[in-house]
């Protein structure tokens, strides 16, 4: 009996092992990268003219195949008006988020419901089809990256983007009917509660006409402060307001964290009031608006003005609640401090106890206490009022000091070591300096005329600092000539050293980029596939979805709905006749679900053009107004069989 | 029963050729025999039998389980690329099994324990059929399903295959498919029910029936229901 137990268990042992998976193994032989050392690096660096510190720059930025980035940089597109989405230290682009533009790669744009988001902006009874995207705000949750959400701005028609991270699809986008052009955004409150958005060039409020005489009396700015529905995934403008600031033409703004949680910083940079007047012979703005020494930082207090605005202290202008300065002023909440001339950064430490502003007129970066401003208003100890009545604090008592760093300091960033790097525009540099000590560390070089830079996760309360990119706006000599109009440039720097050390230079030739963020790409957790049915421009399973063996095509009247299944490799159904005049309404759904298996959907010369992701269902309506026979095909090279992915819809003449 | 109790342990002692066979030789037959019923029985819930397909666009591989009652994994996506060449629904295969496989294990324990307790000694050896069946007669079902999958393909499919049967055990190549089939939990697991059947009524035969007072005249029949009382 013993025997015959061990014979079952020797025969089934012998079984297993004969049955070992060598398909797996031949599988990743087949797959592994076949580069062998043929030639010695020294030999390689001698035939391309590569110093040892190039060799070092490349095995830092080097991404081989198949391995992932460690940060994911969400850059403003510029004119493109869209955010684009680069991996570091690769410096590759991973993505065009399509926002503000139609984008036909993604059909956005294209179908009902993402036209819909792209035409609610339509301004002033003109479709806007760009935009001006300066500064992307990723969520935060207790003042951290929590890889949610994206916000942008679009500068030129005032318009706010909500894009959710798990699928990277813009979902709404705000318009302020206020303001004309927004610069201060966007910028969300520690827990993201609000988005922040101050407006830029001075009009008057409700876009009403007004002459440039009354510009100090008629024209004013604007802070809006958004109210973002976490559970929605929307912002919420019927609990949004707004604050009315002067007309000195607010730039960019900040949220307060941790001490200062509750508080947010606008810069201004006319506090003259300039409005030009160059062929009476009146200085043009740039000359008028630079007179004074000082400009003014706003410091506002949101969470007192949030309870004014519940107190109904608000005025409505074009159906948005409004704190008017004559009640911000007096209650403390809208108070001013003087600033470097022009300008541009206005950043909070990540402690949250300090602020850092640099003028671009000036060398230095100065440092509020916020402890000192706070004291300050809470005692009503003011050095004076301006022309609007509202407080202004003496700049001597609120700053903790100031450091030289050079020509042209625009924009501070953080690391999670004490440092502070700020862009030199003038200079085409960064400077590395200590915000403890004020003091300046090391200047790097950069290619050319740097804008904002951007810190791994360094604006928030826990910078990683690891990596600075340097958003330049010229690249002049560092690439190939493309013709007049010269690609952007953004170089990546490594800070993990105790000197930074220029790392690589990614072309950037869509738009010119602002201002970007940096989060750790294992805080994202994008989905690989939508759930069948589900259209991500709703954020619900489509009503018109359909299932594979369900599609049709229902007739009333002169409305035709055609239900419609993508799959590899047909569309079913493949034949749709309507009459010239009927109103077709298709509703497609790919019914995949393999990962990255995407279709397209176009309909000859009626220009429809969608992306069908596994799972994505869309639907698009048109007015099949001209008659003719119009193929229609899928534009994704799909599968083998892609070229006959294809059907007609055959448009019969009126009779 | 005290008497024969008694009479038991006299025999034992005194004339140990004739001896009643212990009654915990019995009922370990049995409790072997409910073993194996309830592994069976857990085998039902287990996958039998898994192949991975791998293909550049497939990194991880594709995965489908089988059970008794279905399959499972990326089901979908090899169906769709099985539509290719014109192989018909993986959810459609061997309806009438999947459907009584329930029933199928059910029945295989009743039959377990009606046979241990109602063979003879010449008969008891056939309790080893039905229990090392129901593993081959599953893996000649798949066999059978898995070549008519391979046969049947659908005439006006985009591409034409010449007919084949994939590959059910170890590795195996169509198309840019390298393959790996092998059994699963659910299988050996029955396959362990199978054997302790095998063990049980081998104790059964030569610890039992062999030494059965009864064991000259039982025929196919055992006449005291295997645990009943030993005639004398």
């Amino acid at each position: 009996m013993r025997s015959l137990i061990i014979r079952c268990l020797l025969a089934g042992t012998v079984g297993v092992l004969a049955c070992s998976n060598s398909a797996e193994e031949k599988f990743k032989q087949q797959q592994a990268g076949t580069l062998n050392a043929s030639t010695s690096v020294k030999d390689l660096m001698k035939a391309r003219n590569l110093s040892e510190a190039d060799v070092e720059a490349a095995l830092k930025t080097y991404t081989p195949t198949g391995k992932k980035d460690e940060y994911l940089l969400f850059a403003s597109g510029g004119q493109s008006g869209q955010i684009l989405v680069i991996g570091v230290p690769s410096m590759r682009l991973l993505k065009v988020i399509a926002v503000f533009t139609p984008e036909p790669w993604q059909g956005y744009g294209y179908g009902d419901e993402s036209d819909k988001i792209v035409q609610s902006s339509t301004q002033m009874g003109h479709k806007l089809t760009w935009a001006d995207v300066h500064h992307p705000a990723l969520s935060e949750t207790k003042g951290d990256y929590d890889g949610d959400y994206l916000f942008t701005n679009d500068k030129a028609n005032g318009r706010i983007a909500v894009i959710d991270l798990k699928d990277f699809a813009t979902k709404q986008i705000v318009v302020d009917p206020i303001l004309m052009s927004n610069h201060g955004a966007t910028f969300v409150t520690p827990n993201t509660d609000y988005v922040i958005e101050g407006s830029q060039y001075p009009a008057p409020l409700g876009r009403e006409y007004e002459p440039l005489s009354t510009y100090k009396e008629k024209y004013r700015g604007l802070v809006m402060f958004w109210k973002f529905d976490r559970q929605k995934g929307r912002i919420d403008p019927d609990k949004s307001f707004g604050l009315e600031l002067p007309p000195y033409t607010q730039d960019l703004a900040d949220a307060g964290k941790l001490d200062s949680d509750g508080w947010a910083f606008v810069n201004s940079l006319n506090t003259e009031m300039a409005t030009g007047g160059t062929l009476d012979g009146k200085p043009p703005i740039e000359s008028g608006a630079s007179q004074n020494d000082m400009d003014y930082m706003h410091i506002i207090n949101w969470r007192k003005a949030e309870q004014l605005v519940a107190q109904g202290k608000a005025m409505t202008i074009a159906g948005m609640k409004v704190l008017p300065m004559s009640v911000t002023g007096p209650e403390g909440v809208l108070t001013l401090v003087g600033e470097s001339k022009s300008p541009h950064g206005c950043d909070v430490t990540p402690d949250g106890k300090e602020i850092v502003v640099s003028g671009k007129l000036d060398t230095h970066a100065t440092v509020y206490e916020f402890s000192k401003i706070k004291d300050l208003i809470a005692k009503g100890q003011f050095e004076g009022k301006d022309p609007y009545g509202l407080p202004i604090l003496k700049f001597a008592d609120t700053i903790r000091g100031q450091v030289e760093l050079g020509l042209g300091p625009l924009h501070t960033q953080f690391d999670g070591k004490g440092n502070a790097y700020t862009s030199l525009f003038i200079e085409s540099k960064v400077a590395k300096w200590s915000v403890k000590d004020l003091k300046l560390s090391e200047k790097i070089s950069v290619h050319y005329n740097i804008g904002h830079l951007v810190a791994a996760e360094g604006d928030t309360v826990s910078p990683d600092g690891k990596y600075v990119v340097a958003m330049n706006k010229m690249s002049i000599d560092r690439f190939s000539n493309v013709g007049p109009l010269y690609p952007q440039n953004f170089q990546l720097i490594d800070v993990n050293g105790e000197k930074m050390r220029l790392l690589a230079d990614m072309p950037i030739g869509i738009g010119e980029p602002h201002y970007a963020q940096m989060i750790k790409a294992d805080k994202l957790k994008p989905l690989k596939v939508f759930t069948p049915g589900f259209n991500p421009y709703t954020g619900m399973k489509d009503p018109n979805a359909v299932e594979g063996g369900k599609e049709r095509i229902d007739r009333h009247g002169n409305v035709v709905d055609v239900y419609m299944s993508a799959v590899r490799s047909h569309f079913t159904p493949d034949q749709i006749e309507v009459d010239q005049g009927d109103t077709v309404n298709l509703h497609i759904t790919s019914v995949e679900q393999a990962e990255d298996q995407t279709h397209g959907f176009t309909v000859d010369m009626y220009n429809i053009n969608l992306s069908l992701e596994p799972g994505k269902s869309e639907n698009v309506s048109f007015k099949a107004d001209v008659p003719g026979v119009f193929p229609f095909y899928c534009t994704e090279f799909c599968s083998a069989l892609h070229l006959e992915m294809t059907g007609y819809l055959l448009v019969r003449p009126k009779k | 029963m005290s008497a024969t109790t008694k009479d038991h342990h006299v025999h034992l002692a005194m004339t140990p050729s004739v001896r009643a066979v212990p009654r915990w030789r019995r009922w370990l037959v049995v409790a072997l025999m409910a073993a194996a019923v309830a592994a069976f029985a857990s085998a039902f819930f287990f996958e039998w039998w898994h192949f991975t397909l791998y293909a550049p666009q497939y990194p991880h591989g594709l995965k489908m389980g089988i059970s008794l009652t279905g399959v499972s994994g990326d089901v979908a996506e090899i169906d769709e690329l099985n539509h290719y060449i014109g192989m018909a629904k993986l959810e459609g295969v061997a309806p009438i099994e999947r459907h009584y496989a329930a029933y199928g294990i059910g029945g295989l324990a009743v039959v377990i324990f009606a046979m241990t307790l109602a063979m003879g000694r010449r008969t008891g050896w056939l309790i080893v059929v039905p229990a090392v069946a129901f593993p081959l007669t599953f893996t000649a079902d798949a066999f059978y399903w898995l070549r008519l999958s391979g046969h049947a393909l659908d005439k006006h499919a985009p591409i034409h295959l010449a007919p084949f049967t994939p590959q059910m055990f170890g590795n195996g190549e169509i198309g840019q498919f390298l393959t790996f089939a092998a059994p699963s939990s659910g299988f050996w697991i029955a396959c362990f029910g199978a054997s302790l059947v095998v063990v049980a009524t081998f104790i059964r035969q030569r610890s039992v029936c062999a030494q059965c007072s009864q064991r000259g005249s039982c025929g196919s029949v055992c006449k005291s229901a295997f645990i009943g009382n030993e005639l004398t």
